[in-house]
């Protein structure tokens, strides 16, 4: 089990009581957001593409707090950007481990070996860093040669230190799940405490616009990698969340459980989606027009969507929802998902290495839209 | 979302390989027509969605440099507002539809011409090269 017991009751007592208060729609981890600045230029994100008088921007700690204290949700995700260029980020991370909030730090970690003697070990603070596979996979990906190294010094030192530690992943067509399940080996091996991983979301603004997985081609995908699991590896997500990446559960979108906090505001409708922002949370609950968004709606934007932020949330309140629920985590938790016709999908060839991605051709479209 | 926009039914969704792309429009150095209310409108929404200050000239005659984050869509142009930020200002403004006189993609737009096959080729050629240490820089703060 990689989450910490005082941290899944904390999150199972806050769904219970949120499912007793009749409360519909409530956040789970806040997204926040201190700055969109960052110091890689990384081909599948579409987040950090703005002038320079607004990537100089950056929350305060002070605005942090109130966004943390307004939304109430017991974990707070720092993606960016990336925080560690934050000139106060260790004070907004103190600020919240003092109001007992679980936070996970995504970072590249190009600068967390140097920056580590600033932070004190918590249980209440998870460096997540960014590891998209092995050396050559995770170089290119970045596009930054030497990134694996620098990553993999951090994460070495932090777990030195008796930091809590988690490699987060993205991936985009063309990935290799034999590669992936040896990363997977690689990361166990240098003590992080799980793994989390994600398909990727296909930001408009992203410089690659070609690779972003569709629904049928992520299932497969996951299946194949999160079959037949190894005994050491260990994830630090909802085993319900895993079991939808390999397509034997479905969820619709809980946009509402991980709302995004940035220098705009409140982001409607999710982390990813850029569609306005609200001044404040209960604006952003009241007046946001749910029924638009997730793949019911049939909107385009959320065609392909099947990203940890929007259904992560589904599957824990699936999860701690019932006793069938804690049943069906308990049962995922410790399940090697036996599967040969995975094992069989692990046997055919390679899709793309980073070495031919050059090969990638535009993709076609299966379907043609149809009006709703 | 508008009604107008091209939904995907569920079984389509459910089947998808690969999701499509996005089309980047080249909008940088566009001056669109605000002739009539549809056109405003349509300008503003443009804007919202670019990632490069645009220039506003108010029915005042006053100039705005700004990066529009924002937009709110009322019945008339009076209650529809944009919200952005200038360089020099901390503070988030708003501005109703119906101030302005003139739109200008005066600002680079930073979310275009970067395509992952550059950044493959460039690789690729760098690396044939015997060259150590590839890599994509983020811009510059001027």
């Amino acid at each position: 089990m990689a989450v910490p017991i005082s941290q899944m009751w904390t999150v199972a007592t806050y769904v219970l009581k949120k499912r007793f208060t009749g409360e519909k729609r409530y956040p789970l981890v806040l997204m926040l957001e201190p700055l969109f600045r960052c110091n890689l230029a990384c081909a599948g994100c579409g987040k950090v593409q703005y002038p320079p008088h607004i990537l100089k921007k950056q929350l305060t700690p002070e605005e942090c707090f109130a966004a943390v204290e307004e939304c109430g949700a017991p974990m707070v995700s720092i993606p960016g950007g990336e925080p560690l260029l934050h000139p106060q980020i260790v004070e907004i991370v103190n600020g919240l481990i003092a109001r007992k909030r679980y936070i996970y730090l995504c970072t590249n970690a190009l600068e967390l070996k140097r920056r580590l003697p600033e932070f004190t070990p918590s249980k209440y603070l998870t460096f997540s860093v960014h590891l998209d596979g092995q050396r050559e996979h995770h170089d290119f990906s970045v596009c930054r040669e030497g990134g694996y190294d620098l990553a993999v010094e951090g994460i070495k030192e932090a777990v030195k230190r008796g930091f809590r530690v988690t490699t987060n992943a993205t991936f985009f067509d063309g990935t290799d799940p034999n590669q992936v399940r040896g990363f997977f080996d690689d990361v166990m091996e240098m003590g992080v405490e799980g793994i989390v991983l994600s398909p990727g979301y296909s930001y408009e603004k992203a410089p690659d616009q070609h690779r972003f997985l569709g629904r049928a081609r992520v299932r497969r995908l996951f299946r194949a990698i999160l079959s037949n699991r190894k005994k050491t590896w260990k994830f630090n997500m909802s085993p319900l969340f895993l079991e939808f990446l390999m397509g034997d559960r479905k969820y619709e979108c809980t946009p509402w459980g991980s709302p995004a906090y940035n220098i705009f505001g409140w982001q409607r409708p999710c982390y990813l989606l850029q569609d306005g922002y609200a001044d404040s949370f209960k604006e952003l609950l009241e007046t946001t027009r749910w029924e638009e968004y997730g793949v019911a709606s049939g909107n385009p934007k959320c065609a392909n969507c099947m990203v940890s932020c929007g259904y992560e949330p589904s599957a824990v309140i699936d999860g701690f929802g019932s006793l069938k629920g804690i049943w069906a985590m308990i049962r995922g938790t410790f399940s090697k998902y036996p599967d040969q016709h995975a094992l069989n999908l692990l046997n055919e060839p390679a899709p793309h290495g980073p070495a031919s991605l050059v090969q990638i051709a535009r993709p076609d479209r299966e379907f043609e839209e149809t009006r709703a | 979302m508008t009604a107008e926009v091209l939904k995907y039914t569920l079984e389509q969704v459910e089947n998808l390989e690969l999701a499509p792309g996005t089309e980047h429009h080249q909008l940088e150095g566009w001056i669109p027509d605000l002739a009539t209310d549809d056109e405003v409108r349509d300008a503003l929404e443009k804007a919202f969605d670019y990632r490069g200050d645009v220039s506003i000239t108010l029915k005042s005659g006053e100039k705005i440099e700004a990066y529009i984050f924002n937009r709110h869509t009322g019945v008339t142009l009076p209650e529809s507002w944009v919200q952005y930020f200038t360089p020099k200002s901390n503070d988030k403004l708003k501005l109703s539809y119906a101030e302005i006189a003139r739109l200008e993609f005066s600002g680079k737009d930073r979310a275009a011409g970067k395509h992952w096959e550059d950044w493959v080729k460039a690789y690729n050629e760098r690396k044939a090269a015997g060259e150590k240490g590839i890599a994509l820089h983020p811009e510059k703060l001027e």
